[in-house]
């Protein structure tokens, strides 16, 4: 049986601008660019109680709190902070797998410090992030990594909550079933439609069955449902890539794709933010309604460095998918991949330059 | 459909038209090519559904009609008959049978009226001008022309009319080319367009080098050419093309003027030992001198001096030395002039005492 904690750090970046600067304290902070497009990074729990979300457009955020104060993210500070949280981590396991910047995996099955529970070594490490780093944490402790973030959600903010092996099979039951890892919108809404909405639900409905209506995910499905989930923690994987995709609630043709490209290509920039690694190749991803897969990519002679130049070559990649003009898809996704560390030859700026037009 | 046809009168027509037939379709009718008998006419059209060509070749006409046959074939099968023999063509249900002396083949054929044309757009500006004259705009521009760049108003070339002018340009973002005709070509109006790379290619292709007459009409969305025996409708790119009067530098004060030819060949020599991927080349002005400079990352160097008429303070400039060439090998002048501000501003080249073709090339850090 495995021990994992998964640490996610509360309200992160808001929370390293309340903890930076005094003044911000106890106010509801919002951080995020200025702009009519952009997106709120993170937002504060004052700020939150006025519905303020990640994700949500800055403009929503400011018509919800018209009060909140508005800071413009500061990636290289969150870095640094969340470097020195990982630092924290590394004294109790080898095994941390970082998620983003406020989030990461630890297998702590035999950790470094020789204390005698998992629930101990997330207590430690909550205190250490409280001490050194003056920030909270919320921490989940399971056999797994998928009940590990339940947990870590559980009793957020600044909290910690331990699922026993033993504990497992009473907790799935009732837990909604769009709180596994997965289950989406579409997802959970196929579900409903055939009268599933808990775990407990989910786990009498025949294996065969889910297979049969969701294919390869059915098996990953059913058992999730009962708590079981093999996946091992991966110490410190590089960024690959990052993306966002979503499925339409109808299935759209080309034409109309242009404002759900602009909303991921956001979505998967601001993702990109979180590492220090530069991503050189955009990629734009379509499932027509009849399911099959095209990707389109593009790599510039330099890497995208501005949310702008990267939402445009998502936009123009659509510029280069020949189907007929009367295919609808039911899906788009707009990644940036094939990343590389600064510094590395590749991420140098091409030595020709460009016509500033 | 029936005609009898002098084997050149009808290569020539396929030959002007097969240029837009790819050689992979997305739709079957696409590779074929609609033949139209009426009078003493055969019109052959061509599509991609982007671009459109109409070729036209004196035919005997037995039987007129419409009908389709597969492009290629045709076009392999005329070329292949030896010269100034006679063909028949007859069209019976879904076949076409090409007769010559005692070759006979028998083609498939899709129905004509599944054949997609492109119509004419209504309104736009016409112009007229002579074939040579378009010609040259286009040559001296074209090879700046973006490929499949994601930038996709650059995969073409732009077309600005103006009263008293015509100008074409064309752009891949490292480099600019320019060239404009200046004279009243009978328009009243300003218009532009970005014809798409292909049609461009297909264009310069199709035009002579003659004082004949070729007609330009520009229209929303779409652009057409009529060259007396063939007719060229294109899609035009719909996009705005980048601002080009603003990246045409104006105040660069290190002008210097060279030998076209010996710059060229200068260039072409030292271009050799160039890094592949980059191609950069770096260019070391003083007094009256130009150097030459590339070396590659096997460690290997060229240089070469050349004498140039220069004046100005000493410097030093990195180029993409592709991008020199191709503007070199357009021009025709004896002298070139180079007009440099600094090693990080573009340079502007052309033919010395005439700017009718401007040449921006962004430089390179080396």
């Amino acid at each position: 049986m495995r021990k994992i904690i998964h640490v996610d750090m509360d309200a992160f970046y808001a929370s390293v601008e309340q903890r930076d600067d005094p003044q911000l304290r106890g106010r509801p902070v919002v951080v995020a660019w200025r702009g009519q497009r952009s997106v709120v990074c993170a937002a504060s729990y004052e700020a939150r109680r006025y519905g303020i979300r990640s994700a949500m457009p800055a403009v929503r955020a400011e018509r919800l709190c018209p009060d909140a104060v508005f800071v413009a993210p500061d990636f290289n500070r969150y870095r640094a902070v969340s470097r020195a949280v990982r630092e924290i981590m590394l004294r109790h396991t080898d095994l941390v797998e970082p998620l983003s910047l406020d989030e990461a995996y630890l297998d702590v099955t035999d950790n470094k410090t020789g204390l005698p529970t998992a629930t101990r070594v997330a207590k430690a490490i909550r205190e250490q992030i409280r001490t050194e780093l003056s920030l909270t944490a919320s921490a989940g402790v399971a056999p797994n990594k998928f009940l590990a973030k339940i947990a870590s959600d559980w009793n957020k903010p600044d909290g910690l909550f331990v699922i026993r092996p033993e504990e497992v099979d009473a907790f799935m039951p009732t837990l909604p079933v769009t709180r596994l890892p997965g289950v989406g919108k579409v997802t959970g809404e196929r579900l409903a439609a055939i009268g599933v909405a808990t775990c407990g639900d989910l786990q009498r409905v025949p294996l065969a069955e889910l297979e049969q209506r969701f294919g390869r995910y059915g098996a990953r499905l059913h058992q999730l449902s009962q708590g079981i989930d093999h996946s091992t923690v991966k110490p410190d994987r590089p960024t690959q890539s990052v993306s966002a995709e979503d499925t339409f609630r109808e299935d759209l043709p080309l034409s109309q794709l242009a404002p759900h490209i602009e909303a991921l290509a956001d979505k998967a920039w601001a993702a990109s933010r979180k590492t220090a690694r530069i991503g050189r190749t955009v990629v734009l991803k379509l499932k027509t309604a009849d399911f099959r897969i095209l990707t389109r990519s593009h790599t510039p002679p330099t890497p995208p460095d501005t949310l702008a130049a990267f939402r445009d070559i998502a936009l123009n990649l659509r510029e280069r998918v020949e189907l007929d003009p009367e295919t609808r898809y039911r899906l788009v996704g707009v990644g940036l991949g094939n990343f590389t560390d600064p510094g590395h030859p590749d991420a140098v700026a091409e030595p020709q330059s460009e016509l500033r037009f | 459909m029936k005609i009898q046809v002098g084997r050149n009168e009808l290569l020539s027509a396929l030959q002007s038209v097969i240029g837009v037939v790819e050689r992979r379709q997305t739709l079957p009718v696409l590779g074929n090519f609609l033949l139209d008998v009426a009078d003493d006419v055969l019109t052959v059209t061509g599509t991609d559904l982007e671009m459109e060509l109409i070729g036209r070749a004196r035919v005997q006409n037995l039987a007129p009609g419409r009908t389709t046959v597969p492009a290629r074939k045709l076009f392999d099968i005329c070329r292949g008959l030896p010269e100034g023999a006679e063909l028949t063509l007859e069209a019976a249900a879904d076949k076409v049978t090409v007769r010559s002396g005692k070759s006979r083949f028998t083609l498939s054929s899709l129905r004509a009226d599944e054949f997609p044309s492109m119509g004419a757009a209504a309104g736009g500006v016409a112009v007229t001008l002579k074939r040579a004259e378009l010609k040259l705009l286009l040559e001296r521009t074209q090879f700046a022309m973006a490929q499949q760049d994601v930038r996709y108003y650059l995969n073409g070339l732009l077309i600005d009319v103006s009263p008293k002018r015509l100008r074409a340009v064309a752009t891949d973002g490292h480099r600019l080319a320019f060239s404009e005709l200046v004279r009243d070509i009978g328009v009243t109006e300003s218009m532009q367009a970005i014809l798409p790379r292909k049609s461009i290619i297909e264009l310069s292709r199709l035009l002579d080098n003659t004082d004949e007459e070729v007609s330009l009409v520009i229209a929303p969305g779409q652009a057409m050419v009529d060259i007396d025996s063939v007719k060229l409708t294109t899609k035009t790119i719909d996009g705005r093309f980048p601002d080009y009067e603003r990246v045409i530098p104006e105040n660069g004060d290190k002008r210097v003027t060279a030998d076209r030819e010996t710059l060229r060949r200068a260039l072409a020599r030292t271009a050799i030992l160039s890094n592949e991927k980059f191609r950069g080349v770096r260019l070391l002005l003083d007094e009256g001198v130009l150097k030459l400079q590339t070396h590659n990352p096997e460690h290997e160097e060229a240089e070469e001096e050349i004498e140039v008429s220069y004046s100005g303070a000493a410097m030093e400039i990195g180029f993409n030395v592709n991008y020199l060439l191709d503007a070199l090998g357009v021009m025709a002048a004896q002298e070139v002039a180079l007009e440099l501000k600094n090693a990080e501003s573009s340079g502007l080249l052309h033919e010395a005492g005439d700017a009718s073709s401007k040449y921006v090339i962004m430089p390179m850090r080396l």
